[in-house]
């Protein structure tokens, strides 16, 4: 059972985001199921993670990939039995490894009973749980999130002949969080699960909770208040478990979920990972630096979530027109790469499955400030399927062998739920786990002992940060610092040799120990210090006075 | 290969840190500080606006300024620390200057600027003047755009001048070029053009830059090594380029810059220009410019004076560089008064030519022969003046057209000078 006596344990962790769906099969039908998922729980144990954060598993028509909830307080029987998800939590607990469950409390499947009730009739006692109206021209102006897809955030329900309110797909209605039931059920949904041991939950799409005329209808201060609420409610009845917030948003719009300390425990810091992309497509750290000087302070409980890929599109809505423009050219030429405001890529493809980039974007990710999250996967270096549709090229099946179907499942291959990747670069012929455990110097390998040292560097997970500004704008450089332990992390972004001079003069008398050989670099002195670094190399430092 | 000794260690340190560019301004300045912070808000604006995804740099090379244009240089940067710009950048621009070790002189800050190019290997350059106060940011994009996107190596700028700016460019520097060199380029000498890394790096590695004899003009080297070398050349159409008061003894040193380098260069590539006949138009870029008209003060009477004076007091420096019948026409026409005074296109292109010959053979002093040229020049610049008074944009090009066909049409009397004959 992981220490709940830790409260701050989010801010030291490296979490591990996969879906149910897609890791291991265990009883033969083509699809992941908590089973599976619990017999590769040693893996993800010698990966070094700490928590795991699992996509939507409820019951759902599966029309947004479990997004659309149509019913909170079960399991969907493909992935298993309530009593399956208990056993797969006790055995991932035993190993002190947390669970992050997805809580979608904007909107329920149009298929959930409530919404079902709800359209019956303009008197059911379940009416006003859904946001209806007699015109679609109410909340004018209100933006558009899925534009490939929706032409309005109204729906037209025949059946109640009226218009019901939707941020998201048409068949994934919002509640409506004025009701008072609404909100007393959407806690009770919750404390279901944190009953049954569950350690988080990732809040989805939390900006879009309350709706108001006039108003972009996004962040608005009943949201916060609603947020406060259930904040209080689970510090009270839960102590220790944390609240994940999905709000794609910029720095300064995002500052105010964190409250003051008594709102969301971590939330994504969505506008840095383009960047991320964006700096070392440019080889120019400017992208990087600026968003971060762009990021208010928040509480010293409270955290970011960073991550370079996820379930989703590489988002590029919190990027202005001209980076938006630039990342699609770098990163996705072809059409059938690009999804809404975004490029529906995983990481190993993004980057040409170089491996020194590969590296150096997991390096930046284990040593910026907040909590990294890994896509399952990514570890291995896994490739997309960009033929597939929505977003399903990135949630094909995880790639464990290099035998039937990738080792997923036994199942026929036409069962699967998704087929598998089969092309020579990225087919599980030629990434898979089996192979990478084999050698040491493969990503899986490596990645494990990345996140080793990172978690032995607690300033990466709770210590400030300063940036070094060298000259040279190639490379990134930065101080990490909790008490007197500093840790100092230089990224070359270049796709060539860099020499860069770094200003270390108020380290003055310390000595430089590489992290990963624990060599020693030269004591620095008064002259700037010289580093000469390979084509997207990265170095960590501990400075130690000796 | 470039010239490294010729950038000091500190220079060095920064194109470290610049690292490779696509794009790079240079900038020659000394004492500039009055001029430049717009100019350099303008390069800013036109780099940034016309190249937002490209590597860029701006280079000063400095003649040693002490009013601070090293400074305002080093502010124009664009990166993480400088918000030295109002807009949103993508990448970081980097502004740096440095100080050349040898005197003052646009040899060096062009050999500086060059080096930096090739160092940082710059796919598209463009040279700015600091007193080109009237740039626009839309200048940056005509001058690299043909070179990064059209692969030409050259961009020269057509400027928008008065009828009677630029005369020493439209009355000798233009026509003899073209006819020389077969190409009809209108500004071979500019403050202002665009070049490609390649040329760049071919001009620099050339032999010519520990040349005592030539520490100006190499500007119009590079244009006539373009020619010479086959390169891809282009123009574009600026903008009205700042007029600068000259007094008449600025004359003789912008003839050092333009005419001696055009009279030197003909003896390195006389296999090139003496197989060239007539002249290829250039294909020119940017929305034309017709020359402005309106009226303006010139004392044509004292340009008389100083030509009728120049040829009574340098007949014996004339004699060894004109032929006899050239020299004899001058006389008369020197003695003529003004309403019947009248040096003729033909003429001049006679008497240019015999001047070319004779430096080329090095008669006399090469600087004296250049410097004799002077008086004639301003009794030709007299006629100009007279022919195209009250003539329309039309007529002032039609005037010019005729000139530089005259010019093409003697250039055998020039192969036949320098072949031997007088």
């Amino acid at each position: 059972m992981p220490e709940r006596s830790d409260a701050l344990w989010y801010k030291n962790a490296v979490i591990y985001q996969v879906h149910v769906r897609a890791f291991y099969d265990s009883n033969g039908d083509g699809i992941g199921d908590f089973g599976g998922l619990a017999q590769k729980l040693d893996y993800l144990k010698e990966l070094g993670i700490d928590a795991i954060w699992l996509m939507p598993f409820f019951p759902s028509p599966l029309r947004d990939d479990g997004y659309d909830i149509a019913d909170y307080l079960s399991v969907h029987p493909t992935y298993g039995t309530l009593e399956d998800f208990k056993a797969f939590l006790a055995a991932a607990h035993q190993r002190q490894i947390r669970v992050i469950m997805e809580m979608v409390l904007n909107h329920t499947s149009d298929q959930h009973p409530w919404f079902q009730e709800s359209r019956r009739s303009q008197d059911n006692p379940r009416r006003d749980w859904y946001v209806w109206s007699d015109t679609d021209s109410r909340y004018k102006g209100v933006r558009i999130i899925f534009l490939d897809t929706e032409m309005s955030n109204w729906a037209w329900d025949p059946i109640s002949k009226s218009y019901y309110w939707h941020r998201f797909f048409s068949h994934q209605p919002d509640l409506n969080y004025d009701n008072p039931a609404v909100r007393e059920q959407m806690w009770e949904v919750m404390r279901f699960w944190l009953k049954l041991g569950v350690d988080a939950f990732r809040l989805d799409a939390v900006p879009y909770l309350v709706e108001r005329e006039g108003t972009s209808c996004e962040n608005l201060p009943e949201t916060h208040v609603i947020i406060k609420d259930l904040r209080r409610r689970v510090d009270e009845e839960f102590p220790g478990r944390m609240l994940l917030a999905e709000a794609n948003q910029w720095p300064a719009d995002l500052r105010p979920y964190f409250g003051d300390g008594d709102e969301f425990h971590m939330a994504f810091h969505f506008p840095l990972m383009p960047r991320m992309f964006m700096a070392l497509k440019l080889e120019d750290r400017k992208p990087i630096t600026e968003i971060l000087q762009q990021t208010p302070e928040i509480p010293p409980s409270c955290q970011w979530a960073l991550f370079l890929r996820n379930h989703d599109e590489l988002t590029l809505e919190m990027v202005t027109d001209l980076e938006r423009d630039y990342m699609y050219d770098a990163y996705a030429q072809s059409k059938t790469m690009r999804l809404n405001l975004g490029i529906r890529r995983r990481l190993a493809p993004l980057l040409d499955n170089d491996r020194r980039r590969i590296e150096l974007m997991n390096g930046m990710l284990m040593s910026l400030p907040g909590t990294p999250i890994i896509y399952y996967g990514d570890e291995i270096g896994m490739g997309d399927n960009v033929n597939l549709g929505d977003r399903n090229g990135v949630r094909t099946p995880m790639q464990w062998s290099g035998g039937w179907n990738g080792g997923f499942s036994t199942a026929d291959p036409e069962a699967l739920y998704s087929p598998l990747l089969l092309n020579p670069v990225y087919g599980f012929q030629a990434i898979n786990v089996s192979s990478q455990k084999r050698t040491e110097h493969s990503l899986l390998s490596w990645m494990q002992r990345i996140i080793q040292v990172r978690k032995s560097t607690p300033p990466f997970g709770s210590g400030s940060i300063e940036f070094l500004y060298p000259a040279n704008h190639r490379v990134l450089a930065y101080a990490r610092q909790l008490g007197n332990e500093t840790i100092l992390a230089v990224n070359n972004l270049s796709s060539s040799a860099q020499a860069v001079e770094l200003d270390l003069r108020r380290y003055k008398g310390k000595v430089l120990i590489e992290m990963f050989g624990r060599n020693l670099f030269p004591r620095i002195g008064d002259l700037p210090y010289l580093l000469t670094m390979g084509p997207y190399q990265f170095y960590w430092f501990r400075l130690r006075k000796i | 290969m470039a010239e490294e000794s010729v950038l000091t260690d500190d220079f060095i340190r920064q194109l470290i840190d610049v690292g490779e560019v696509d794009i790079l301004v240079g900038l020659a300045t000394d004492n500039n500080a009055g001029t430049v912070g717009p100019i350099l808000r303008t390069i800013q604006a036109g780099l940034l606006k016309s190249f937002p995804r490209e590597r860029m740099v701006i280079i000063n090379a400095d003649g040693g300024s002490r009013d601070g244009t090293s400074e305002l240089v080093t502010g124009a940067s664009v990166d993480d620390m400088r918000r030295a710009y109002s807009g949103h950048t993508l990448r970081t621009l980097h502004s740096v200057s440095t100080r050349y070790a040898a005197s003052p002189s646009s040899q060096a800050a062009l050999r500086t600027i060059l080096a930096a190019a090739d160092l940082l290997r710059a796919k598209a350059c463009a040279v700015i003047s600091p007193e080109s106060t009237n740039i626009e940011p839309e200048w940056i994009a005509r001058l690299l755009r043909p070179v990064y996107h059209e692969n030409f190596d050259l961009v020269t700028p057509i400027y928008r001048r008065h009828k009677f700016e630029g005369l020493l460019m439209r009355n000798l520097v233009y026509p003899m070029t073209r006819a020389v060199y077969g190409r009809r380029i209108r500004e071979p000498y500019a403050s202002e053009f665009g070049f490609s890394g390649r040329l760049g790096s071919d001009f620099l590695a050339r032999d010519v830059w520990e040349h005592e004899g030539a520490r100006f003009g190499r500007e119009m080297e590079l244009v006539i090594g373009a020619i010479a070398g086959n390169y891809r050349i282009c123009q574009t159409y600026l903008g009205t380029k700042e007029r600068v008061e000259r007094q008449a003894a600025d004359l003789v040193p912008a003839m050092r810059q333009t005419v001696a380098v055009l009279f030197s260069s003909m003896d390195t590539t006389f296999s090139f220009w003496s197989d060239t006949h007539g002249s290829q138009a250039i294909p020119t870029t940017g929305p034309e410019s017709e020359v402005s008209l309106e009226p303006v003060r010139i004392n044509r009477k004292r340009l008389k004076q100083m030509f009728s004076d120049g040829v009574a007091e340098l007949e014996p420096v004339f004699s060894s560089i004109l032929s006899p019948s050239t020299l004899s026409v001058l006389k008369h026409i020197a003695s003529l008064g003004e309403e019947e005074f009248h040096y003729p296109a033909e003429l001049w292109a006679k008497t240019v030519y015999e001047f070319a010959a004779s430096y080329h053979k090095s008669v006399i002093s090469r600087d004296h022969i250049i410097q004799a040229l002077a008086p004639l020049y301003r009794g030709r610049i007299f006629t100009f003046l007279v022919e195209n008074r009250s003539g329309s944009a039309e007529d002032v090009e039609n005037n010019i057209e005729n000139l530089c066909c005259e010019f093409e049409r003697s250039k055998p009397y020039l192969l036949e000078l320098c072949n031997g004959g007088k």
